[in-house]
């Protein structure tokens, strides 16, 4: 698996323990409120959604989430390519009545807030940024721990798997 | 790879690489034409006359539970073009898997060749290489009348005897196997 080097270290890499996700939980719940927000992501640049607390259903959160990690690697050329050596801050799409906020959280992960038209711009960059912070300090503290990946994927998953993929894909 | 211990899910990323018109957008193209809708998402298609271009196609499969958890495979694709390279570079990352579509045309060689360079090039930044990581080999567009000899493609493209399949995308032929021989690679690497 590919992953940068300062998401790794010693073979070891960040896992969020079930405390420090509720904790993620509860912060995104609390931007939420406030904003009115539908929906308020946390997810990784690779575009995996980690944690989120939504309010509307219409909406594909795996898909939003790899669409707004592609358009941060978007930009993040953009950037290269006006000489800006960091990437932008933020990103901001404006809707007919859905707003979409995104921010750094750090290099490896990202926070998205979809948000109505109703809710004023200048709240939501002061409270996702506030929120930001918050979150940048549960990252500092995490602990890096090894991934428990082979006790979650045991010989007989993978053996069943290999079956129900065989199935829908007409093989065999 | 990404497991969601509270939604009891694990999910991988697999990355159809290759040179620009090789097939990578038809591979996806098919497999969400023919897969049942119950295990699979929509085809999200950046193309580049889209006014927000974004460089890259994505699509979801979801399969039911087993075990008592549920697995998901993200497919994307890379943009071809040279200039898109950080772009590349960036949706490699956190890939468990690549499928390498090569163009069986001759004229496309060169360019098979330079993509594959260019995927180890990016592999050795993300601390990997091409004999380490998981990696599958499709030769496609096998109904053109001018396509190489297998021998040949694979005396060019696979000098690390990778698993392969002929392919033509356009119709089907080689595009489940090859993300089944994908998928197989990824776990057994677990
Ligand atoms: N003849 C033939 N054409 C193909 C095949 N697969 C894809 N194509 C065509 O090649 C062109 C480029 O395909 P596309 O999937 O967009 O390439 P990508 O740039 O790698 O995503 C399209 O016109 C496809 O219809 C194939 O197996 N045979
Ligand atoms: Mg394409």
């Amino acid at each position: 698996m590919l992953r940068n080097s300062n998401d790794t270290l010693n073979g070891k890499r960040i896992v969020f323990s079930e405390a420090t996700y509720y904790k993620i939980i509860k912060i995104l719940a609390e931007l939420k409120n406030r904003l009115q927000a539908q929906a308020t992501i946390f997810a990784d640049m690779n575009g995996y959604p980690i944690a989120y607390d939504l309010k509307v259903e219409d909406v594909d959160i795996i898909e939003l989430t790899a669409l707004a990690a592609g358009t941060f690697s978007a930009t993040s050329e953009m950037a290269k390519l006006i000489k800006e050596k960091n990437r932008f801050r933020f990103i901001y799409h404006e809707g007919e009545s859905r707003n979409i906020y995104m921010c750094h959280v750090s290099k490896e992960y990202l926070i998205i807030v979809l948000f109505d038209k109703s809710v004023a711009m200048g709240m939501v960059r002061i409270l996702t940024h506030n929120t930001v912070e918050k979150l940048q300090k549960i990252l500092d503290e995490l602990s890096l721990e090894y991934e428990k990946t082979s006790q979650f994927l045991d010989v007989e998953f993978k053996s069943l798997l290999g079956k129900e993929l065989d199935k829908y894909f007409g093989l065999k | 790879m990404h497991i969601d211990y509270f939604r009891k899910e694990i999910q991988f990323k697999i990355v159809y690489y290759g040179p620009g018109l090789g097939g990578k957008t038809t591979n996806l193209e098919y497999l969400h034409a023919n897969l049942n809708p119950d295990i699979r998402g929509e085809l999200v298609s950046l193309k580049t006359k889209d006014e927000r271009t974004l460089y890259f196609d994505f699509l979801q499969l979801k399969l039911g539970k087993i075990k008592n958890k549920i697995p998901r495979f993200h497919l994307y694709t890379i943009p071809g073009q040279i200039h898109y390279s950080y772009s590349r570079q960036i949706i490699l990352r956190g890939a468990d898997a690549v499928v390498f579509v090569a163009d069986s045309q001759p004229v496309r060689m060169d360019e098979n060749l330079e993509t594959l360079a260019d995927l180890e090039k990016k592999l050795i930044l993300h601390k990997y290489s091409l004999d380490n990581f998981p990696w599958v080999l499709q030769y496609n567009k096998r109904d053109l009348a001018d396509s190489m000899s297998i021998e040949t493609m694979q005396s060019k493209l696979n000098f690390l005897n990778v698993p392969y399949h002929q392919a033509v995308a356009v119709n089907g032929k080689g595009v489940f196997e090859t993300l089944r021989t994908a998928i197989e690679l990824l776990i057994n690497k677990i």
